[in-house]
């Protein structure tokens, strides 16, 4: 196991490499610079800040020493921003895209988990179909739909929360954004918590576990429960990365400085050091939370040993 | 005697009435004097070296103060400095208030001005708006191009409260050029000691009306007032919050929702609705800025002026303005603006002819350059559903009106930019908001060798004129040149003037002391107030 996981955290280090050099290919191929704007940069001005930004090097070896610094965990200048280093930047924008993500995954979990495991028990009933008809709405609407109304409804209407903004976590701004993404992930995990438990409940260890004579309370909890979690747990870990840095619909609409917003305007401005240091960054978090998944299915089925 | 003091009263309160906001006799202020006002993007600095966009010059203003400023009907008004006078043609001598204190106590110097402005065209600094303002110092462009040391920028210190400008010819609206967010003083001493970290709150030092209270990116930035500013029983709003929302729909819901005060700007389409709504809320005020359509002056069919007349001609302004824009921008039929100081406006002859006749002479025009109805013209703008609706709207005048086609290209912002600056389009959306209020300004866009002549037009005889204008120290005969120039410029059909700019955008009923801003759509803070509500 511990093997596993070390070999697993090994296989990152070419993994964010390929994706780096993937990256800093593409932005550089990508037509426009970080400093073209409405007003043409004169050649003088445009050399300075070349030459600050090392960018009148070969690009190889740009690249060698953006390495290089990567290596000295250092993410470089901020082309766009320039009282902030890339580093600056993620360190505030991360922890705000880590608590609004991380608490809608958790309670989206919880509540979707719960949610599907009632469906499935009570399959074709009322309860079903209102659990059900209430994931498909939050399936098909989109966030930028589902958002202001919302807004509409709790900011507008009902004044009782902000519309958007932020101020240091303040609770009273997280409520809406949290409770977006709560909905829209859970009412996925809740559709495939059902289906999965039908599934599961229709197998023969689960017949020949009510042939015991086992409660239904004991059979779901002790024996359905861990295999139906599996194809939750695969959904989990790509969401929680939406969740955390791909919310930039979210993050647009109520006004959010997270990654999402960062990832949008550093790839608008061309700032090619910070959009390199957030795929770093989603790299490493994509593949760490891919590894905890992988370790959770061992957890939940005993056929998987690694 | 008794004269010499009634006048120097009455001078006095001129002084004090330009400087801070003006409340009108009778008014109740709020005991609560606190503003939340949208900014729009993330400011890109607040280091006065680096700031480039409204959105950072707009703060870095109420955090840092030039030598001049402008208040909000875009007077020029004393700043550090309380007198200047232009000495010859191109020395002007500006000082310094002895009152002026940084917001550590220190005093404000000349020196400080100094230091600021060496830093900001430094090559090492590498400012990305260095040759805009190197370009009225002597020695300036030499030391941005690093063929000069700081050192030799022509200004100096006559002593420390004193200081003297060179400028590389007559620049009459230098005062004006002061009251840029870039030309503040910047305190040496801070710099040093924090580095990069010199704009965090806690560590930045500044001599504006506002102290740097709270900055969180891409969030917000506090700033509240500073009791140390030379003119702080002036300053009636005691903080200020300036929100980064770059989305107008959330500015728009902030503002109803009543978490702010001032938007930035309005969702497209969506003036003609909330000024129903909100009529006493909606502020429209004129800019200092052009929209218009750049046309590739180098390109095969464009460079026959007869079929840029043409194109421009057939463009029914008044439509497009009321109906598709409907924004309340107003119709442009020249390149010098309503506003512009330093020339008058210029206006096509056919403006007011009847659009069929204007109609059948575009087609005359064309039928002699040879251009058959079915060509195709290729557009290009920047991915939004606003241009979108404009570039509709001009290619259908052409079809209908000249029988050409329009391939319409949508391309992302830096894309569409890089190929106007490359010459790689052949008519292309375009805008500019000018940063001085002066004819030279405007028509470096249309000058032969000029940065910013996206059109890649040329009129050696126009040309001429501007550098002799620009030797004249005298307003009159350089406004008379230019003015010839800004014609002769227009008639070359260079591009295709379609509208002035507006800024429209919703303001509280209890702010007060908002003004038109002679166009520049800046405000400082110290200049508004809350009324009682």
């Amino acid at each position: 196991m511990w093997a596993y996981i070390v070999r697993r955290l090994l296989i990152t280090i070419p993994t964010v490499l390929a994706v780096v050099t993937i990256c800093y290919l593409l932005l550089h191929v990508t037509p426009g610079g970080p400093f073209d704007s409405e007003r043409k940069v004169s050649d003088a001005v445009l050399a300075n800040l070349q030459a600050k930004y090392h960018l009148d090097l070969p690009l190889w070896k740009q690249y060698l020493l953006y390495l290089n610094d990567l290596l000295h965990g250092d993410l470089g200048a901020s082309f766009r921003y320039a009282d902030w280093s890339v580093n600056d930047l993620v360190a505030r924008a991360l922890p705000v895209s880590l608590v609004i993500g991380g608490t809608a995954m958790v309670i989206a979990v919880v509540v979707g988990v719960g949610l599907g495991i009632v469906a499935a028990l009570r399959q074709n009933s009322a309860v079903d179909y209102a659990v059900m008809l209430f994931g498909n709405i939050g399936s098909v609407l989109p966030s930028f739909v589902l958002g202001p109304v919302l807004v509409l409804v709790f900011a507008i209407a009902l004044p009782w929360l902000p519309s958007g903004g932020w101020d240091d976590f303040a609770p009273r701004y997280m409520i809406l954004p949290i409770a977006l993404l709560t909905l829209i992930n859970m009412s996925t995990i809740g559709r495939i918590m059902r289906g999965s438990l039908i599934e599961v409940l229709g197998s023969n260890f689960v017949r020949t576990a009510r042939a015991k004579g086992l409660p239904m309370r004991l059979v779901v909890m002790r024996h359905a429960l861990r295999p139906a979690l599996l194809p939750v747990v695969s959904v989990v870990g790509p969401l929680a990365i939406a969740s955390i840095t791909s919310a930039i619909v979210t993050e647009s609409w109520f006004s959010i400085p997270g990654l999402g917003k960062l990832i949008v305007n550093g790839a608008s401005d061309r700032d090619y050091t910070l959009v390199l240091g957030l795929v770093v960054l989603v790299t490493v978090l994509a593949v760490t939370l891919n590894l905890l998944v992988d370790l959770a299915y061992a957890w939940l089925d005993p056929k998987i040993r690694y | 005697m008794a004269l010499r003091i009634v006048l120097t009263c009455l001078l006095a309160i001129a002084a004090a009435s330009a400087a801070a906001a003006v409340i009108p006799p009778g008014t109740v202020l709020s005991p609560k004097q606190e503003m939340v006002r949208n900014n729009g993007a993330e400011p890109e600095s607040l280091d006065p070296a680096h700031t480039e966009t409204v959105n950072a010059t707009d703060i870095g203003r109420d955090l840092f103060e030039g030598l001049t400023s402008t208040d909000h009907q875009g007077n020029v008004v004393a700043g550090a400095a309380e007198s200047w006078k232009q000495v010859d043609a191109t020395t002007w001598v500006f000082r310094l208030r002895r009152n002026a204190v940084w917001s550590n106590g220190q005093p404000v110097t000349a020196e400080d001005f100094l230091y600021g402005w060496r830093r900001y065209l430094d090559p090492k600094t590498a400012s990305l708006s260095a040759s805009i303002y190197a370009v009225y110092f002597v020695n300036g462009m030499d030391i941005v191009g690093g063929r000069k040391p700081v050192a030799e920028l022509g200004a100096k210190a006559l002593d420390p409260y004193t200081l003297e400008v060179k400028t590389p010819g007559p620049v009459p609206f230098l005062p004006g050029v002061m009251a840029a967010a870039q030309l503040a003083p910047q305190p040496r001493p801070t710099i040093e000691k924090f580095g990069k970290d010199w704009t965090r709150p806690g560590n930045l030092v500044g001599n504006g009306a506002y102290l740097l209270k709270d900055w969180q990116v891409n969030s917000k930035v506090v700033v509240e007032k500073n009791p140390r500013y030379w003119d702080a029983a002036n300053v009636q709003l005691t903080r200020v919050t300036f929100l980064c929302v770059e989305d107008a729909s959330a500015d728009l819901k902030l503002y109803q929702s009543g978490e702010e005060d001032f938007m930035e700007s309005l969702p497209p389409g969506a003036y003609v609705a909330l000024k129903a709504q909100y009529p006493s809320e909606m502020r429209n005020d004129l800019l200092l800025g052009i929209r218009v359509y750049s046309l590739n002056n180098k390109d095969p069919l464009l460079k026959d002026v007869r079929v840029r007349k043409a194109l421009s001609m057939v463009i029914d302004r008044e439509v497009l303005a009321a109906k598709i824009t409907a924004d309340g921008q107003v119709p442009l039929y020249g390149l010098a603006v309503k506003g512009l100081v330093g020339a008058q406006p210029t206006r096509y002859d056919w403006a007011d002819w009847p659009m069929d006749k204007r109609v059948a002479e575009a087609r005359r025009l064309l039928a002699e350059a040879g251009v058959k109805p079915g060509t195709h013209l290729k557009f290009t703008y920047n991915n939004s559903d606003y241009h979108k609706k404009m570039a509709i709207f001009a290619a259908s005048e052409w079809k209908t009106k000249l029988g050409l086609e329009t391939d319409i290209d949508s391309l992302e912002f830096k894309v569409l930019i890089r190929k106007r600056h490359d010459g790689d389009f052949q008519i292309a959306r375009n805008g500019w908001v000018f940063n001085v209020n002066d004819a030279t300004v405007l028509l470096n866009l249309a000058e032969c060798d000029s940065d910013f002549n996206d059109d890649h037009s040329c009129n050696r005889a126009a040309d001429a004129l501007i550098v002799q204008a620009k030797l004249l120290n005298d307003p009159a005969r350089r406004e008379a040149l230019l003015s010839q120039a800004a014609r002769m410029m227009a008639e070359d059909y260079p591009m295709i003037p379609l509208l002035q700019y507006t800024a429209p955008r919703l303001v509280k009923p209890w702010v007060g002391g908002y003004g038109n801003s002679g166009g520049t759509n800046r405000y400082r803070s110290k200049d508004f107030y809350i009324v009682a509500h």
